[in-house]
């Protein structure tokens, strides 16, 4: 068994799933992968029955918090090392997974995968909401977060386990604020992203700004009333980088 | 209380009582989940009828007129309501994401087993 897991949740991306996963499993045979059909009402399911993928097939959707958990869940039952979110729409590219696992190895709880550790931010409308995010992140935190909206997020054993088993750990730059403020340590390794080549995008500009709106309401305000299950505390708290 | 506002109030009270029994007597709602409207209900009735209770009531509250305090008392009962069921959808949303992570992961462990053992 390989050491790191790609969770590749996936609605309704019958027209992508087959490529992305085939090179996954062509290109990278080092790392374990799994297929989380969301409930999908294409043929994604069936796609990857026919192609005798690792899948995991939810009866009904759970929307994209809910699948990745269900991914995480997988790997906490498997007793993965590491655990990747991959998307199953072909813009991540698993030429980056190793770099990313490379430097979980210097002991962080988080990588993510940054498209904007050494390359610079476009000035885009989208940009200015990821930059807001950050700003939210770093006023709240004290961390420099470059990227916190990128979907590719690597996890420890430790944080693989804690996001299988509890609540309101959606895949989410809250989520990550909120740990960080937990004391995780989290890093950004840079990488590259593709558009997406088909099918569509759920992120049109009304989505987009409801999607910002309740990031920069939950990590500025409702993230400080949280309180963490005694299990996953560290007694030794520290800043990261 | 206008006597316009006080049968107005018995009318809604009756129906909600008669609705609530018929759907129990279909088994449709739980006995539990009808004790609030039941309650509701005949509170109403009892201030339509006892309207002294009501006015005595909106003196000690303090508000300008009897018929505004039942609708405070109204607005803030459905809101006590509407609260704890948003509490209950969450636990109830919560419940069924784990099932269906379960039913998915269980359904994974049994094809995998399968695929070893063809193999």
């Amino acid at each position: 068994m390989a050491e790191v897991l790609v969770v590749i949740p996936a609605y309704n991306e019958e027209l992508n799933i087959e490529r992305v996963v085939d090179n996954l499993i062509r290109n990278y045979p080092q790392f374990d992968y799994v297929v989380v059909n969301d409930g999908s009402r294409d043929k994604t399911a069936e796609i990857c029955r026919r192609k005798g993928y690792h899948l995991l097939d939810l009866p009904v959707n759970l929307g994209l918090a809910g699948g990745f958990q269900a991914g995480l869940k997988y790997a906490y039952r498997h007793h993965y090392s590491y655990a990747i979110q991959f998307d199953g729409d072909g813009q991540h590219r698993p030429e980056f997974i190793q770099a990313m696992r490379d430097k979980m190895e210097e002991g962080y709880d988080i990588v993510i995968g940054s498209r904007f550790v050494t390359e610079k931010k476009p000035r885009t409308l989208r940009m200015l909401g990821s930059n807001l995010i950050s700003a939210a992140i770093r006023l709240t935190t004290g961390v420099r977060i470059k990227d916190p909206t990128s979907g590719m997020r690597m996890f420890s054993r430790k944080m693989v386990e804690e996001f299988a088993l509890s609540l309101n750990y959606g895949p989410e730059p809250d989520t990550v604020s909120y740990l960080l403020k937990q004391g995780a340590k989290v890093a950004e390794v840079q990488v590259r992203m593709d558009e997406r080549i088909a099918g569509e995008s759920y992120l049109n500009p009304v989505n987009a700004m409801k999607y910002m709106s309740k990031m920069l309401f939950s990590i500025l305000f409702i993230q400080n009333f949280r309180k963490r299950d005694k299990r996953y505390r560290k007694k030794e708290g520290g800043k990261q980088s | 209380m206008t006597m316009v506002l006080r049968v107005v109030l018995i009318v809604m009270s009756v129906l909600v009582l008669v609705v609530m029994f018929r759907k129990i007597r279909q088994a449709k709602a739980r006995i539990e989940d009808s004790m609030f409207w039941v309650f509701f209900a005949l509170l109403l009735v009892l201030f339509s009828v006892f309207p002294g209770a009501a006015d005595w009531l909106s003196g000690l509250v303090g508000t300008m007129s009897t018929a505004n305090f039942i609708f405070l008392l109204m607005i803030f009962l459905l809101l006590v309501k509407s609260f704890s069921m948003s509490l209950r959808i969450s636990q109830l949303e919560t419940r069924l994401k784990d099932l269906v992570q379960r039913i998915a992961l269980d359904n994974n462990d049994r094809e995998e087993e399968k695929e070893e053992k063809d193999s």
